[in-house]
């Protein structure tokens, strides 16, 4: 039976390693420790965190930045980060991962609602009229005005998340 | 710092810290932390920005930050140790801070409520403040994820084998009751429909299973997957669980003798009733 070839994308893998956290994917040697304390894992088959390492070795872009890839499924608890026994930190390769996506404007749509209220108004959900209320009614001091124009000289370039998004 | 999404608990905050001794100053300018998720998934290097201009105005006011929420912890904690340990990144935040005249230097320390009680002024504190103990009351505690991991970060606790809000609700005269899922992930930050469901359900059995009086926290986010989270698991899947899920400051105003509404338990979905009359009745006796 004729091996087949394995190839590695190793210009992937110099493009994640300049992203902050990316580099950190270079020291995984696939031993599971992640997966048997991660809660996604737990209760789905489609996210497995060794996987998405080994894929990020042989640096399938695609599989990991594309529409379909798992990367979103992840709960964000740390626990990964917490066991990994050579300071992967795979939950940071992951977000890493999203940072990657996000440029290929290929992030799930629901991101770019869930994360454009802090830069353009410094807080991260809506301000809601009922929130407002509730402020009054329970005797709170009004919210102090922030720094909008701040805001906007830190973080320079506009970004878009998807495709559709402005 | 201060949960923006649940008025209540700032309420609770506000009410309560200063029976301990600690004197609140609400900072000038400060933006929201940001959220340890969405933005961080959009961009890393901006999402330490705005950490790192919350920071540096902590340290031009020589002010350690004290967060109220699990979330902000995670935030200001995570970037300072990323900032402190990766000078490519901190010389890029720097850069963009220079614009607004500002600077990252991490002189300013981070810490959650729970952490300045246990640590600075110690739970003998808590115990003197409180008028009304809560005996015979029995919570299920849910540590939530951000608050303890990684612990090389957050430094607050054995992150297997935690005690902290134990001890905290334990001071407060109210038993806290272990179950199975007392360190499984809420699962909001998933970005999926069915996945952070499963996740709630499985926590909120085992606390059935517990027989606890109410389940006890101190992260916003976990408090809306379970709030809210009741809410939609009967709609979506016809069982009712009916937990009140109590944030534990409002659980320490309680103990320090105010009122349901003077903490805005009022504004729960899941309604504390049989927790209240407990209180009450432990009081009487």
């Amino acid at each position: 039976m004729a091996k087949e070839k394995i190839k590695v994308d190793f210009r992937f893998r110099e493009k994640l390693n300049k992203i902050q956290g990316g580099k950190h994917h270079n020291y995984c040697y696939q031993c599971s420790a992640c997966v048997a304390v991660c809660p996604a894992a737990r209760f789905t088959e489609e996210f497995n965190p060794r996987v998405i390492l080994l894929k990020t070795l042989l640096g399938m872009e695609e599989a990991l930045t594309g529409e379909d890839s798992p990367i979103w499924l992840c709960t964000n608890c740390y626990s990964c980060y917490e066991r990994c026994p050579q300071d992967v930190r795979p939950i940071e390769v992951i977000i890493a991962l999203k940072n990657m996506a996000v440029q290929r404007q290929k992030a799930p749509a629901s991101l770019a609602k869930l994360s454009e209220n802090i830069a353009q108004t410094g807080v991260s959900v809506t301000v809601t009229s009922a929130v407002s209320r509730r402020r009054q009614e329970l005797g709170l001091p009004p919210l102090k005005t922030i720094p909008i124009d701040e805001l906007k000289e830190i973080l320079e370039d506009p970004q878009s998340v998807t495709k559709d998004d402005k | 710092m201060m949960p923006l999404k649940y008025p209540q608990m700032e309420l609770a905050i506000r009410k309560t810290l200063p029976n301990l001794g600690v004197e609140l100053v609400d900072v000038d300018g400060f933006t929201c932390c940001p959220d340890p998720i969405y933005f961080k998934a959009r961009d890393k290097i901006k999402w330490l920005t705005i950490a790192a201009r919350n920071l540096a105005i902590a340290e031009e006011m020589g002010l350690d930050v004290i967060t109220m929420c699990s979330g902000c912890i995670s935030t200001l904690k995570e970037a300072k140790y990323t900032l402190d340990e990766d000078p490519e990144a901190k010389a890029e935040v720097n850069r963009r801070l220079k614009k607004i005249n500002k600077e990252y230097r991490g002189t300013a320390q981070i810490n959650h409520a729970v952490v300045l009680i246990r640590d600075t002024l110690g739970l003998d504190v808590v115990k003197k403040s409180i008028k009304r103990p809560l005996d015979g009351v029995t919570v299920a505690i849910h540590y939530g994820c951000h608050i303890l991991k990684p612990s090389q970060i957050m430094h607050v606790d054995d992150a297997d084998y935690p005690s902290i809000l134990d001890d905290f609700v334990a001071a407060m005269g109210a038993t806290p009751l272990d179950h199975r899922e007392k360190l499984l992930c809420c699962g909001k930050g998933c970005m999926d429909e069915e996945l952070p469901l499963e996740m709630t359900e499985t926590i909120f059995a085992s606390i059935e299973e517990s027989g606890a009086d109410c389940m006890g926290l101190v992260c916003p986010t976990c408090f809306s997957s379970f709030d809210l989270g009741q809410i939609l698991i009967s709609r979506k899947k016809g069982k009712t669980y009916n937990i009140p899920v109590i944030y534990l400051f409002q659980l320490l105003g309680l103990a320090q003798g105010l009122e349901p509404e003077q903490v805005g338990l009022h504004t729960h979905r899941i309604k504390a009733d049989k927790v209240l009359e407990k209180i009450k009745e432990s009081a009487k006796a």
